[in-house]
């Protein structure tokens, strides 16, 4: 088994190659860049890091969303691509919830919170959850549901979420907050961090060099998914985009229909 | 190959039009599938990008399948990959080049990223199986209007263009005020046939003497003000005289340019590409002035003046014989000119 995954989703692309056992190769870009040029040359050159073909990939994975749309639309386009032509089994994994896979720590959720625009943010929160019989590491559990928040919104069903959590006797309570909304968000994070560290939430914000999107997480959990026997038919693969395009919901606003 | 021929294919995703063609031996049409967003984009007056770019990417990959299975080939048969890389929608044109850029790398295939323009111009030359540059060459379509001089399959020299608005933004334009819909080129078509052409005399815009180049936008205003002006006066509208009338002075234009140009180049031969090539006004004036002039005007079916995979294909045949492809670093150029 030797699967790709894709990541276009934020300003930085990158590829990875993982197999059965879940040993993995990366190429990536510091640079932020133009992902419709990179991302094939991108590919090759972790195919000839691998020293393997493209034709012995055996599975797509890629990173569905949410995120940039064109990001995305880039990434899934390329992705679809590459499995229709080479016939082989495709993935979408779920952009926010592979942050969960950046630290695969028990004591830490991961909070990846993603900029917007329109005074939003697309965000989402996992803890850790090691395996009863310890036969792997653990697997992600969603906290808060993926989706299109206010700050302030996301940072409250977040707060809820982990009391719950912290009633039923699990461990971690500390906060790793990840994504392109911390350029943006920090300081309002960092406000409600203060009042929250009262009631025992601590907060941490992830380094600058692993604070974005990365190919290693989407593979480490499409990996896991696969393993599991979940695949997407090519006719299904959709981005999740978590916000309709503006024209559709001016449309639909003007039309009095609920958005 | 396949039967012995030279099997090429030809994406397409520049505006609301995935589609993808098998063209053999550059002008033998073995598919030609098109899924148009027309009816997505008809409820907006017009075409959204951000909707064209989430339609494109759910579609492309069954129309792949489909142009390759009424082709009858696989993609081993398939010996050239041709693609829009511009100009048009970015996020639209990404889409077709992202698909044609992972099947080239995934197959082995060659690729080749193509113009637009080249493409429309490239749509007569299936038409025509004995047609050969040179010849002068008038593309009309809902992005773009010019007249270029066609030197050699590769060759180009724009002699003038639009400086605001496209010939098909003018009919959609014209088409919303008039209340007539979305796409307005095929409906004011419809509706000039039964309007007197000269019952409203509309401004013509040549522009400096000697000026090959367009502009629409002015023509646009004459018909808001005209409209205007018979609301304020209290005096009705006949539809049909405005959009004859309106069309009447497009047409005087641009058949009176492209005339010129020919002339002016010693071209006996017009060839008329683009969406707007499916004008029935304009193909019965150009035809009569090339008629007058001794000139032969190529016009393709209305089949191959929309935006279509083959003449991307037929070009891309070409552009591959001249020796020319383009690696995997191959981007969108929504500005792309043509004489590069």
């Amino acid at each position: 088994m030797k699967l790709l995954a894709i990541e276009t989703t934020g300003a930085r692309a990158s590829v990875a190659l993982i197999d059965e056992a879940g040993l993995c190769k990366v190429q990536s870009s510091d640079e932020t860049m133009n992902h419709l040029q990179h991302l094939i040359p991108m590919i090759q050159q972790l195919l000839t890091k691998c020293e393997l073909s493209i034709n012995d990939v055996t599975g797509i994975l890629v990173s569905e969303g949410p995120g940039s749309f064109t990001g995305i639309r880039i990434g899934m386009a390329t992705a679809k691509g590459l499995a229709q032509a080479l016939n082989v089994p495709i993935l979408g994994v779920p952009t926010l919830r592979a942050f969960a896979y950046h630290m695969e720590q028990e004591e830490v959720i991961a909070c990846p919170v993603f900029d917007a625009r329109r005074n939003q943010v697309y965000a989402g929160a996992y803890g850790w959850e090691r395996s009863q019989d310890g036969s792997d590491c653990g697997q992600a559990v969603q906290l808060v549901k993926d989706g299109a928040y206010e700050l302030t919104d996301f940072l409250q069903k977040l707060e809820t979420a982990v009391s719950t959590r912290e009633k039923s006797a699990q461990a971690e309570a500390k906060l790793l907050f990840f994504g392109d909304g911390l350029d943006r968000y920090e300081d309002a994070i960092r406000g409600w961090a203060q009042e929250a560290a009262d009631r025992g939430i601590e907060v941490e914000f992830a380094p600058k060099q692993r604070r974005y999107q990365e190919a290693l997480s989407v593979a480490k959990l499409g990996r896991r998914l696969f393993l599991e026997g979940k695949q997407t038919p090519l006719g299904q693969m959709e981005p999740v985009y978590l916000r309709q395009a503006e024209a559709q919901r001016k449309l639909e606003e003007k039309m009095g229909k609920t958005v | 190959m396949k039967d012995g021929q030279f099997i090429t294919m030809g994406i397409e995703s520049s505006c609301d039009e995935t589609a993808i063609a098998i063209v053999a031996d550059g002008r033998k049409v073995r598919s030609n599938i098109i899924s148009s967003q027309i009816a997505v984009h008809k409820v907006f007056g017009g075409v959204v990008p951000e909707i064209a770019s989430r339609h494109h990417l759910n579609n492309i990959n069954s129309v792949y399948q489909k142009a390759l299975d009424e082709a009858g080939v696989t993609m081993e048969d398939v010996d050239l990959i041709g693609v829009t890389c511009g100009p048009g929608l970015v996020g639209a044109l990404l889409i077709g080049l992202a698909h044609a850029k992972a099947v080239a790398f995934a197959t082995g295939k060659p690729l080749v990223g193509v113009h637009h323009i080249q493409g429309h111009i490239s749509s007569n030359y299936v038409a025509f199986e004995d047609l050969e540059p040179p010849f002068m060459a008038l593309v009309v379509s809902g992005g773009h209007t010019c007249i270029v001089d066609v030197k050699d399959y590769n060759s180009f020299e724009v002699l003038g263009q639009t400086r605001d608005d496209a010939v098909g933004e003018a009919f959609d334009k014209v088409a919303r005020v008039l209340g007539l819909g979305y796409p307005g080129g095929p409906l004011i078509d419809k509706l000039a046939k039964e309007g007197n052409p000269h019952a409203i005399e509309f401004p013509r815009v040549f522009l400096e003497k000697d000026s090959l180049d367009f502009s629409f936008s002015g023509i646009k205003t004459g018909v808001l003000n005209y409209l205007n002006g018979q609301r304020q006066k209290g005096l009705s509208v006949c539809e049909a005289d405005v959009a004859a009338s309106f069309q009447q002075a497009v047409m005087d234009v641009i058949v009176a340019k492209t005339i010129r140009a020919a002339k002016t180049r010693r071209q006996k031969r017009i060839v008329v590409a683009g969406g707007v090539a499916a004008n029935s006004r304009l193909r019965e004036m150009l035809g009569d002035a090339c008629q007058k002039e001794g000139i032969r005007m190529y016009c393709p079916p209305p089949i191959l003046c929309t935006d279509n995979g083959v003449m991307i294909a037929c070009a891309a045949y070409y552009k591959y014989q001249a020796g020319m492809t383009s690696d995997f670093t191959l981007d969108a150029f929504p500005n792309l000119p043509l004489e590069a």
